[in-house]
């Protein structure tokens, strides 16, 4: 739990946004100075609004997004990488090392093969395997590990429930072995009476196959019950970082404490929250200047519109980006 | 006062692999300046319930002759099923019944600007001038807290941002001063930090104008914030229904006890996430007897798997179909 499986410093990355016939072009800042690291064996929750730069921030450690300046570095004991600068025989061993769980099962699995075959590609792209008995048994293997029926393996996915589609997916994921995997939404689509299957299968597999997970949700408290430490995003920076337990039960970071307070809870007389968010995530191409959150933030002062907060620790394990948070009332 | 009344409302629909029941004998009443909350997973048949209240169920669509579906109102009882012209519809839909769909952003004509649809319709139903129209449109997206309306009014709809789009098709559902709105699944595409926003906008509607909401969605969470009261819906029956506390604190139907069970509690982080077991059957495969018993963990061989169970009444108004509920009362 000690030693960080990946390590981001200064990740920036930039998109352009279309040309200027003069001056430099415009370019969307979708992550804007990431510095994060995930340690090994751990359920990383990443969490955020849409536009936050979450997906994005996945994707740059499987080098599946551009990364424009900063680093970001992998390191099992066994082998290393440094994404943004691997050549293309490091990158297909790293393929093997890293893996992602889509969102949409119903998307992700191509309706003209057998479960079989879906599973099997990752292998026979990689050239994992030497025979055509060894690949069986992995596959059979991973399914197995995921409660895929062994009889379905030779049906096609359209005859599977959005549960069982998922189940392929992540057996697909892991059937190289990987030590890390982005799962980017993957319960997102899913009915709650399935939702809480997978959720509990990831978790199983994560310790039964000693995986990083890193769990990118927009749902808080799917979050809350699954992941051990948790990463709020804001428009391409980070805002907090801190135990799972901790940031519920006191966030500190102004905006975290609004997305917790937004969450519709089960009691329905519970009192109204009084820590609404007005208006909306602004627009990543054009940020606000200094701290980001600053245009809906109840707390906001002049140097918040200036300055731009850093991540600096707090008594409880955590990190959070903001200059007033010890100054805070409580939540 | 009673708004509409649906009454043992059996809709199946044609496929080439054959029949499928969608809805079946589902009943439930709305008042005036109620939310009733209508939540049930995919394939529950929540949506083509929604849709049937306008007739908006499709060509292949058969409706069991015993159904009935009552819009109430002051010139006399609207008999919705039993119209005979699509055309006697029109004033209907849009009008005394408004809809607010999932994806706002498929529900506007994207090459024609917002504030040009607001004022179609209304200049459809009601005998509004198109100034007026304009006026009364941007008043209500303003209402609904677009800020700076006038300029939006002319603005595309791919200007807007997704919460702004929610809204404005509020605005636009609202315009023509509904008795019922319909809102299918208002807030899933949204953030939680809009989705807030637009919850606490439906409920202060409500208040002001009186009217009532049908509110569809597979999120507890959401119905405990905002409904009155809840019906509970799985493979096309209602198993359970009653007000928001007495369904919510004390589940009575097995199905409504796992979908609390399976759901992530942020007040409680120890609480394991039980899912339901099993999966949703296929259309083509419906359960003989209690369509829940393939996945109960309560079922009683030989009497669920073979009698449909009946409603049995726990309390005033908090009524759930389930054959153990029967054994035990005397």
């Amino acid at each position: 739990m000690t030693t960080p499986l990946i390590r981001i410093k200064g990740l920036e990355t930039h998109y352009p946004l279309g040309q200027r016939l003069f001056g430099p072009a415009p370019v969307l800042k979708a992550l804007a100075g990431i510095d994060l690291d995930i340690p090994a064996g751990s359920f990383f929750g990443l969490v955020g609004e849409s536009g936050s730069g979450k997906t994005t921030l996945g994707r740059a450690i499987l080098k599946a997004a551009p990364i424009t300046s900063g680093s970001v570095s992998y390191d099992d004991g066994q082998s290393a990488f440094d994404i943004g600068s691997m050549d293309a025989r490091q990158e297909r061993t790293y393929r093997s090392r890293a893996q992602l769980i889509f969102q949409d099962p119903y998307a992700a699995l191509s309706p003209r093969m057998t479960v079989r075959d879906i599973i099997a590609e990752p292998l026979e792209v990689m050239g994992l395997t030497s025979s055509r008995a060894e690949t069986d048994d992995r596959v059979r293997e991973i399914a197995k590990k995921c409660r895929l029926n062994l009889e379905h393996l030779r049906r096609f996915p359209h005859a599977f429930s959005g549960g069982q589609r998922q189940r392929i997916s992540i057996a697909r994921a892991l059937v190289s072995g990987p030590k890390f995997v982005v799962a980017d939404e993957s319960v997102a689509a899913l009915d709650v009476s399935i939702q809480a299957d997978i959720l509990n299968l990831l978790k199983a597999l994560q310790k039964d196959l000693s995986l990083t997970l890193l769990f990118i949700s927009h749902d808080l408290s799917v979050v809350a019950h699954s992941c051990d430490t948790v990463a709020v995003m804001y428009l391409g920076r980070l805002v907090e970082v801190a135990p799972s337990r901790s940031l519920f039960a006191r966030p500190r970071h102004p905006y975290t404490r609004a997305l917790l307070s937004a969450i519709p809870t089960l009691d329905p007389d519970a009192p109204p929250k009084m820590q609404r968010l007005t208006g909306e995530i602004p627009s990543p191409a054009d940020p606000p200047p200094g701290c980001r959150f600053h245009t809906r933030c109840p707390f906001a002062q002049a140097r918040c519109r200036q300055e731009v907060p850093e991540l600096a620790p707090t008594q409880d394990g955590g990190q959070v980006a903001c200059h007033f948070w010890k100054d805070l009332p409580d939540a | 006062m009673s708004l509409l009344s649906v009454q043992d409302l059996t809709i199946r629909f044609r496929t080439e692999e054959g029949l499928i029941t969608a809805v079946e004998k589902v009943s439930f009443d709305i008042a005036e300046g109620e939310i009733l909350g209508l939540v049930g997973e995919s394939g529950s048949g929540k949506s083509v319930t929604a849709k049937s209240l306008m007739r908006l169920m499709g060509d292949n669509a058969v409706v069991d002759p015993a159904s009935r579906i009552t819009l109430h109102r002051q010139g006399g009882d609207l008999d919705v099923l039993g119209l005979r012209r699509e055309r006697d519809m029109r004033p209907v839909r849009g009008g005394e019944i408004s809809m607010v769909f999932q994806e706002p952003m498929a529900s506007f004509a994207p090459a024609i600007t917002v504030g040009a649809q607001m004022v179609e319709q209304l200049l459809i139903h009601t005998n509004l001038s198109r100034k007026a129209a304009r006026t009364l449109s941007i008043d209500m997206l303003a209402r609904v807290g677009i800020s700076d309306p006038a300029r939006r009014f002319d603005q595309y709809v791919f200007e807007f941002s997704g919460g702004m789009r929610q809204r404005a098709m509020i605005a636009m559902a609202l315009s023509t001063k509904p008795r019922l709105l319909i809102a299918d699944e208002p807030t899933t595409a949204l953030d939680v930090t809009i989705q807030a926003q637009v919850l606490e906008l439906m409920k202060e509607l409500v208040a002001e104008f009186r009217m009532g909401i049908l509110f569809i969605t597979h999120d507890l969470g959401v119905i405990a914030q905002t409904a009155d009261r809840v019906a509970v819906m799985y493979l096309g029956n209602l198993v359970e229904t009653g007000t928001v506390r007495d369904v919510i604190r004390t589940p009575a139907h097995p199905y409504t006890k796992g979908l609390l069970q399976a759901l992530p509690r942020i007040d409680d982080l120890d609480a394991p996430l039980v899912p339901v077991p099993g999966d949703i059957p296929g259309p083509l495969d419906r359960p003989e007897g209690c369509v829940f018993h393939t996945r109960c963990a309560v079922a009683i061989s030989g009497q669920c798997n073979t009698q449909i169970p009946q409603d049995v009444t726990l309390s005033p108004g908090h009524a759930a179909r389930c054959h153990a509920l029967t054994k035990d009362t005397p």
